[in-house]
């Protein structure tokens, strides 16, 4: 169990306020279908648009659904992409990452400048342009942002095998003869593994950003399954004349990106100070 | 007797911080080791000692020169095979703390060492543990505590019997003791004559404590900015040092006494250790040497014998030594 207990430590000293919402966050989305009180996809026109009642405490949208079900069921496709969309990437990066860090030399040289590349054009172009080409779907847009997503943590992972390779244990079982793949799998894997999916957190914030921005965009998660982004464009029609609709899906939004961005400051933080 | 061990014209340079330069942190060495002796290396912080030892368990990759074990060169092989020859030349890092894995228990350190070595059966395994942990001095009960519980010397042994799990014939030590605490160096240093008693494993001693190399090494290197400068038994080097560099060195060695030690007035070796990058031109220490003269700025001194097995590499060599045998 070797990653999971410096992320326990780790979720010790972090903010209360952060862990109670990201907890929040977390229940809401496993448990959303439980929690929710209506069909969030149940239409009843003859009250859409209508403001809170004791039926509808958050009211109900412009096509008669619950405002709080959608909200609560939108919890859980946020969380589900997010932790799609950050394995994908963290897969992807770890492997390059650690590759570079076991090889060095030209490997690392190579795979570094890709990662540079990656990195200098803005996640949301490239999401913007796999999409673009592959069109419009679920998946196409975890694959966007995974490929926008894998360059920072190829490089963090860079840094931790290659800090991980220096080290007097690692030397010790190079010169007692550990094969390639037993020094690769055994030893460097786990505990970069382990060391980034700290940092993996900090990333959480703006991976929910991200998909919300697509969906709004209209790239993103398609109608009518519930999700942040997607009310907010549903909505916008009525800034004007009810901004309830919008200003509810844009609170629980910036609630939960506020919540994961102190999680990962604090994150960033613990680190460094344990350096 | 054969060598077991032989290490031939060995250069290792690293990349300099200047682009384009490079340091010889080993600079053309030879040395050997025969069966079941500790041999003795030292010299200042700096003059390439601990890069030589990594350089000969392959942690450091030469430029030139090889590194032969019981006459296999190993510069010839490659893969698999380097791996299982190189086994057989095992590395006490200096800092116990930093060579074990802290998130491992004792048993599984070993373990992991004993699988590596090929040991298949997980009953032979734990039978091996046992006495591996008895052979350097450990309880067996150690076995389920984690690294991170224990002493420095208790580390140390723990490092000790894991590299001796792949039946090492050869062990280079890498200020194995000068991490720990004064009192726990004497049980170490016992640890490692008595390994040699009774497995005859031969020690490349790497040091800078020059009293513990003495009582320990029946030959000794003495190096200096990459290169050896003097070889030959202790008996003979701590006793005529030939060398104005090595002299300086034992001069530098304090009395036990308080007393004679406060009257002694070393000689003092002067100046910084020069830049590797830009090594002084001929001699490498006449920039600190007492006796340089003008032609020592442009023949580089030859290493010759002073006495049988006794090799100084300066050109008053045998004044010098002449000098001490004389004053004797």
């Amino acid at each position: 169990m070797q990653p999971v207990r410096p992320l326990l430590k780790a979720i010790g000293a972090f903010p209360r306020s952060a862990v109670f919402t990201i907890c929040a966050f977390v229940l809401l989305g496993l448990l959303a279908p439980y929690i929710a009180p209506h069909d969030p996809n149940a239409q009843d026109l003859l009250v859409a648009g209508q403001g809170p009642t004791l039926a509808h405490p958050f009211g109900v949208d412009h096509l008669g659904r619950d405002t709080l079900s959608r909200l609560i069921v939108a919890a859980r496709t946020s969380l589900v992409g997010v932790c799609l969309v950050l394995v994908c990437a963290h897969a992807i990066g770890i492997a390059i990452g650690t590759i570079a860090g076991y090889r060095r030399g030209w490997t690392d040289e190579l795979l570094m400048r890709i990662v540079d590349v990656g990195q200098a054009i803005p996640s949301l172009i490239v999401s913007l342009a796999v999409i673009g080409i592959a069109g419009v779907s679920y998946w196409n847009m975890i694959l966007a942002l995974a490929l926008a997503w894998w360059p920072g943590s190829a490089r963090i992972s860079r840094a931790v095998a290659v800090n991980t390779m220096n080290k007097p244990h690692m030397e010790a079982l190079r010169v007692l003869g550990a094969s390639p793949v037993r020094i690769y799998f055994v030893h460097l894997l786990p505990t970069t593994i382990g060391a980034v999916l700290v940092y993996a957190t900090a990333d959480a914030g703006a991976v929910a950003l991200a998909i919300a921005t697509l969906s709004f965009l209209g790239l993103g998660i398609q109608p009518p399954t519930p999700e942040w982004g997607q009310m907010l464009v549903d909505a916008l029609p009525y800034l004007e004349s009810d901004p309830r609709q919008v200003i509810l899906p844009g609170l629980t939004l910036t609630l939960a990106v506020i919540g994961f961005n102190i999680l990962g400051e604090a994150v960033a933080l613990t680190e460094f100070r344990s350096r | 007797m054969s060598a077991v061990l032989e290490v031939e014209h060995l250069v290792t340079s690293f990349p300099s911080a200047k682009r384009g330069q490079t340091i010889k942190a080993v600079n053309d060495v030879s040395i050997h080791l025969n069966p079941g002796e500790i041999v003795g290396l030292v010299g200042e912080s700096g003059c390439g000692k601990s890069t030589l030892g990594r350089s000969i368990v392959g942690l450091e990759k030469p430029q030139s020169g090889r590194v032969v074990f019981d006459g296999v060169d190993l510069g010839s092989l490659s893969g698999r095979r380097l791996r299982e020859a190189r086994r057989a030349v095992q590395y006490v890092f200096q800092d116990p703390y930093a060579s074990l894995n802290d998130r491992q228990t004792v048993g599984e350190a070993i373990n992991e060492a004993l699988i590596i070595a090929g040991l298949r059966s997980q009953t032979e395994r734990e039978g091996r543990i046992a006495e591996l942990l008895n052979q350097v001095g450990l309880a067996t009960t150690a076995r389920d505590r984690f690294t991170r519980e224990l002493s420095g010397g208790q580390r140390q042994r723990i490092a000790i019997a894991r590299s001796l799990a792949v039946e090492p014939r050869v062990l280079i030590c890498d200020e194995p003791v000068s991490a720990l605490d004064l009192s726990i160096r004497a049980q170490v240093m016992n640890l490692f004559l008595d390994l040699r008693e009774k497995l005859g494993v031969s020690c490349l001693f790497i040091a800078h404590d020059l009293a513990l190399v003495r009582q320990a090494a029946t030959r000794v290197y003495v190096m200096y900015l990459g290169k050896v400068v003097e070889s030959g038994s202790s008996e003979e080097v701590y006793r005529n040092p030939s060398h104005p560099y090595t002299q300086l060195l034992l001069a530098s060695i304090p009395e036990a006494d308080p007393a004679t030690e406060r009257r002694r007035n070393p000689p003092l070796i002067k100046g910084e250790i020069p830049s590797p990058t830009n090594p002084p031109s001929g001699c490498f220490f006449r920039t600190r040497c007492p006796l340089s003269v003008k032609d020592c700025s442009t023949a580089e001194p030859v290493s010759a014998d002073v006495s049988p097995g006794h090799k100084a590499a300066c050109r008053f060599a045998g004044d010098l030594f002449a000098k001490r045998v004389s004053a004797a």
